[in-house]
């Protein structure tokens, strides 16, 4: 079932949350109207899986974010600088306007010494220095994935860097964009937002609206199955994925709308239960993934 | 579908239901809404059908009377448990018998909150019986106080009966 042929009008207003933004945007900085700003993505403790993710984003696409709707400082991922310059130019930021993106915790053991991003003056800087020097003088701050949201995998137990999210060591809003990794529309919807309007309605975890509304549960394909008590037995099986220790009832997401890989599928549709990525806590609070031999079937 | 699921099905909901969704199919105008009224008309149709087939269904219980009112006792089956009772005709669990109750093995998934003992097998939340890390079987009430302190959310669980 592919979400292109749903007529449902709140499935097509829902795919298209960030694509009308960023239509709207396109707009604005076709006429000159919206002005670019600056962009920030510092990387911290984990995988680069964020920025990997938003290279695959195709509406619009990463080239676009660059040259037309930020000036992209500083990534040290794809920046074509190195060493003291790069950091230069990181650090050039600070005194005027900019919006940092953070992906990755932030190790505090022993001073944060276990992730230093580079050497400045001689002197090396470590991730905890860069984001709160950083992150106190941002327009905003907008954590990405996992790791940045609240540890993620990064604090996995028994997280021997002592990980903790962006969050913990700033004294200010952080928009918070839980995933792992992020959606590229979670992320240019949120940018694209800010850039045309600010910041975009939060729920009580910070998370933007726009995106985070919804259990997975809610919107899920299978939830016939589910209200009716017909449950997989093993993975492959078409029906609800409850008894297996589906995590869609807890994660609050629009996957079943919106889709991974431009937008082409996403875990159960793919017959795997979800394991919220999404949510708080991930991976730890959302194990085990996979259970058999669980509890009885209440109706067949 | 057990025959034992069957209690606080009530006939006459199921009905009202039915007919509710009838009268409303006449006057809606939007596609999308009635789609979603037939989804809703279908899914209650094919649980009377459902409760029918447990009923008339022959060995595996005797024919049954129909449940005509939510709350009634259920009508058949014991549990995969026998269950511990004591006169008063409430359940008591001690802790080590709370602690069968894990939802592994095809048992249900029981968890005790401030004494009161509730069934979340069926509890989306509490898919496969693990719950943000925590597990059936077990007395969580300082878990709940520390995570979902000032939420009303456990009455809408089934209560089961008592710790002891
Ligand atoms: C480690 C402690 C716990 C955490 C972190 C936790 C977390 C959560 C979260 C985040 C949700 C809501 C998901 C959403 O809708 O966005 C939820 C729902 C729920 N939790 Fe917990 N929980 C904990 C302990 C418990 C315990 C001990 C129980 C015992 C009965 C419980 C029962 C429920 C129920 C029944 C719901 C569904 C609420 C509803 O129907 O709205 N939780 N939990
Ligand atoms: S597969 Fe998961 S999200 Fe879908 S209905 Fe079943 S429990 Fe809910």
């Amino acid at each position: 079932m592919s979400n292109r042929s749903i007529t449902c009008p709140e499935y097509k207003a829902r795919l298209n949350t960030a694509a009308n933004l960023l239509d709207t945007m396109k707009t604005q900085i076709r006429q000159g109207v919206l002005k670019k700003r600056n962009l920030v993505w510092l990387e911290l403790t984990g995988c680069s899986g964020n920025i990997i993710s938003l290279l695959d984003g195709s509406n619009p696409d990463f080239k676009y974010l660059i040259s037309q709707m930020t000036n992209f400082i500083y990534n040290n991922s794809l920046s074509a600088s190195e060493g003291e310059v790069a950091m230069e130019q990181l650090f050039s930021v600070l005194g005027s306007d900019y919006i940092l993106a953070v992906e990755g915790a932030v190790t505090t053991k022993n001073n944060g010494l276990y992730n230093i991003i580079g050497r400045l003056n001689g002197k090396l800087v470590t991730a905890i220095e860069a984001v709160k020097t950083l992150g106190e003088k941002a327009a905003f701050v907008i954590a990405i994935g996992a790791c940045a949201t609240h540890g993620g995998v990064s604090a996995a137990r028994p997280n021997p860097a002592e990980c903790v999210s962006v969050q913990s060591v700033l004294n200010r809003k952080v928009i918070k964009l839980p995933g792992c990794p992020c959606h590229p529309d979670w992320f240019m919807g949120t940018l694209a937002h800010i850039l045309l309007y600010g910041e975009p309605d939060l729920d009580r975890r910070d998370r933007p609206l726009l995106f985070y509304s919804t259990l997975i549960h809610d919107r899920c394909p299978r939830r016939s199955y589910f209200d009716k008590g017909i449950f997989a037995e093993k993975l492959g099986d078409k029906t609800c994925m409850f008894k297996l220790g589906c995590r869609g009832p807890v994660t609050r997401i629009d996957c079943p709308i919106r889709q991974w890989n431009q937008y082409v599928n996403w875990p159960i549709e793919d017959d795997t239960p979800c394991i919220g990525c999404a949510q708080f806590g991930f991976p730890d609070a959302m194990e085990p993934f996979i259970s058999y031999n669980t509890t009885r079937e209440v109706r067949r | 579908m057990r025959a034992q699921d069957l209690s606080g099905i009530s006939f006459d909901s199921i009905i009202a239901e039915v007919n509710y969704d009838i009268n409303l199919l006449y006057v809606v105008p939007c596609v999308y809404t009635r789609n979603m009224i037939l989804n809703h008309l279908r899914d209650r149709i094919s649980m009377v059908e459902s409760v029918t087939k447990a009923i008339i269904q022959p060995g595996q219980l005797q024919p049954q009377p129909l449940p005509l009112q939510p709350g009634v006792t259920p009508i058949a089956e014991p549990p995969a448990l026998q269950q511990p009772t004591t006169p008063g005709n409430q359940t008591t669990f001690t802790l080590q018998e709370l602690s069968k109750y894990d939802g592994k093995g095809g048992n249900p998934a029981y968890v005790t909150v401030n004494g009161t003992v509730y069934d979340v097998t069926s509890n989306a939340t509490w898919a496969a019986a693990t719950h943000f890390g925590l597990t059936a079987g077990k007395d969580l009430s300082n878990e709940f106080v520390s995570c979902h302190a000032g939420e009303s959310i456990l009455s809408k669980l089934k209560v089961v009966g008592k710790l002891v």
